[in-house]
């Protein structure tokens, strides 16, 4: 069996409305295999970015066991939780959230300065060859389409040599034609450089060309699908 | 260069390229704020400037008296004083035996005596004044100890003005004309210059005719603009042929003990007074200090006003980059990175601003010489402002400073978000 990267026993974020809780997620267990792509999908409100800002370190369980390359990230402060996320995690957004004062290399880039390393000319026009982007290296974010500027993010998170991917309706903004070359440049990134890819999507068309299809309701997991068969895993 | 400071240093100026640009994303606000800096910034280089300029102009006003002692008839000492440094009426006098009584001390270097009147230039300047100055500042001087006094004065020379001299032995119409008083009257040497003077005790004014006989090169001082004349001529044509109006006392030795010692010994004569020129130059400078506190304190006002404009310009700025904050935290950004990111704008702007007002206080050093010079009497000639490297150094590094304080809070503020919440603002 394939090393988990992150695994989640028991997840549960509660939120306090006024004097309402709300159980964004409510015990669920999920664990992200390296080379794997994992989608989850449901309605707006099942828990789908929860989950993911869990499984990245973006927010702290209310209550359950998170470990991430074996180790249990409970309890750690901000701060920390930075340095995990540093290396092992790349983000996409929907909103693609460049920076539209520079350029596509320079957003490339952008991650390597907060990790304090050089730029690296080679490396980021190879990223940026594998995303389809060579030719606009030097073009600004407002210069492009919103399926350049999400092969820029893809990019972008690439650069720190994540383990993992993490999109958050990574074609939510992109037509169906646009949305499906990004699913399959995931699935060319997670066989050839074997990252795992962790995507929530709306539309189930996508979201089943991964190798788990993940379906929340109700911030409990509902259905696990392998849409492709057991070798998923 | 280690590896490691290339590595640093390429990471810094990723950082400096990423806060310019983000500057430049509100090229409107930025401007405004960069101009409030500079504003404040062109207040204080100006008022600094002021400041040393005013010292520097009184001390080499006073220096180039080539006195350190003034002995005169009692009166306001500093009117007398503001008076020999830039010329005026309401001239007292005293004994012209004073002289042969005070020049017998064992302390002095050297002595010379100077009579001063004001003569009307009626009839005789080709300039239509149009209600400027119509009066000269008329000096009788003993040219030989004055020459003494002050060494540094030569004739101009050139076209026009060659042959320069003082006047001869007994000669009655002959005078020596400062630089700007001859610039002011178009004189040369030859040129023949007009006096109207009135006698003391008498009525009416009576018109002298001079011959110009050398044109004074340029000092700085009181005496560009003063006509000279034999100290025994003056004081005839002006009805006083037995007074002075000072004595300019060089002593041996100067310091505060040698002065009090001389004050003492010459007080006992009536209706006379001795003034220490350092004396003057204290209470010149605290005469215009307390407007120079006003000054100061309208400078506060600036800065204070530019710092609450840089603040609100950054926390503007982070609060609409909230989400764009949040995602460079997720990309791997820690508190302190994205602390020195907004603090390194805050500074940029101040840094700008500092520049700017640098630079537009020494472009508009000479409107404000203008300015300071029409609303008040400073009491001295030459400039006063004067803007030194040392001026803008501090001002630059004080605009840095602002920006060093302002900038702390934005960047607390942004440096602080919770990345899931900064996302989700923004989203």
């Amino acid at each position: 069996m394939r090393e988990a990267i992150i695994e989640g026993h028991g997840l549960k974020r509660y939120y306090r409305r006024g004097s309402e809780i709300v159980k964004a997620l409510d015990g669920v267990d999920v664990a992200i295999h390296a080379g794997e792509i994992v989608s989850v999908l449901g309605p707006s409100g099942s828990g789908k970015t929860t989950l993911i800002n869990l499984l990245s370190c973006l927010d702290a369980p209310t209550e359950g066991t998170l470990l991430v390359g074996g180790k249990s990230v409970a309890g750690l402060a901000e701060e920390e939780l930075v340095e995990v996320r540093r290396g092992v995690l790349g983000f996409v957004f929907q909103q693609f959230a460049l920076l539209p004062t520079l350029t596509v290399t320079e957003n490339v880039d952008l991650p390597l300065m907060f990790l304090g390393r050089r730029t690296n000319q080679q490396k980021t026009r190879e990223i940026l060859q594998t995303v389809g982007l060579s030719d606009r290296a030097n073009h600004l974010p407002r210069e492009l389409s919103g399926g350049q500027m999400q092969r820029v993010a893809i990019a972008r998170a690439l650069i720190a040599d994540p383990r993992i991917l993490v999109a958050d309706e990574p074609t939510g903004n992109l037509d169906t034609t646009t949305g499906q070359s990004i699913i399959e440049l995931f699935k060319r990134l997670a066989v050839e450089q074997g990252l795992a890819i962790l995507l929530t999507t709306h539309n189930p068309s996508f979201g089943y060309e991964a190798d788990r299809a993940i379906t929340l309701q109700d911030g409990k997991i509902v259905k696990e699908d392998l849409p492709h068969g057991a070798n998923s895993n | 260069m280690t590896d490691k400071m290339r590595t640093d240093l390429n990471v810094f100026g990723r950082y400096m390229t990423l806060s310019v640009k983000n500057l430049r994303r509100r090229p409107v606000r930025t401007g405004l704020t960069v101009a409030g800096v500079a504003l404040a910034v062109t207040v204080a280089v100006s008022l600094g400037g002021f400041m040393l300029g005013y010292r520097g102009a009184i001390d080499k006003s006073i220096n180039m008296l080539g006195f350190q002692v003034m002995i005169m008839a009692k009166g306001c000492p500093y009117e007398a004083a503001t008076m020999m440094l830039k010329g005026g009426t309401g001239l007292l006098y005293l004994p012209a035996d004073t002289y042969d009584k005070v020049k017998s001390d064992p302390e002095i270097e050297t002595i010379t005596p100077i009579f001063i009147g004001v003569a009307q230039k009626q009839g005789s300047s080709i300039r239509d004044d149009g209600g400027g100055s119509n009066f000269s500042i008329i000096s009788g001087i003993d040219v030989a100890s004055y020459r003494v006094m002050k060494p540094w004065i030569v004739f101009k020379t050139g076209a026009g003005y060659q042959g320069g001299r003082w006047f001869r032995a007994g000669s009655q119409d002959e005078v020596v004309m400062g630089f700007e008083a001859a610039e002011y009257e178009q004189r040369k040497v030859g040129d023949a210059f007009y006096a109207s003077i009135t006698p003391a005790g008498k009525p009416d004014p009576v018109m002298h005719q001079f011959k110009v006989v050398g044109v004074l090169d340029r000092t700085g001082t009181q005496d560009d603009g003063t006509v000279f004349l034999p100290i025994d001529v003056a004081r005839e044509y002006f009805g006083r042929p037995d007074q002075l109006t000072i004595l300019g006392v060089k002593l041996k030795q100067f310091n505060a003990f040698k002065m009090r010692e001389f004050e003492t010994r010459w007080l006992k004569l009536p209706e006379v007074q001795v003034v220490g020129l350092q004396q003057v130059k204290n209470t010149l400078v605290s005469l215009v200090g307390t407007a120079q506190t006003m000054i100061a304190a309208v400078a506060a006002i600036a800065v204070i006003v530019a710092l609450i404009g840089v603040i609100n310009t950054i926390l503007m700025s982070v609060y609409e980059r909230t989400s764009e904050i949040g995602i460079m935290k997720a990309l791997g950004a820690r508190r302190g990175d994205i602390f020195q990111l907004i603090w390194l704008e805050t500074v940029m702007i101040c840094l700008t601003g500092g520049i700017a007002g640098s630079v537009a206080a020494i472009v508009g050093s000479g409107l404000v010489e203008r300015a300071i010079k029409a609303i008040a009497d400073l009491g001295v000639s030459g400039s006063v402002v004067d803007i030194t490297p040392a001026v803008i150094g501090y001002a630059v590094l004080g605009a840095v400073t602002l920006g060093f304080f302002g900038g702390l809070y934005p960047a607390w503020r942004a440096s602080s978000m919770r990345p899931v919440e900064a996302i989700g603002r923004g989203a």
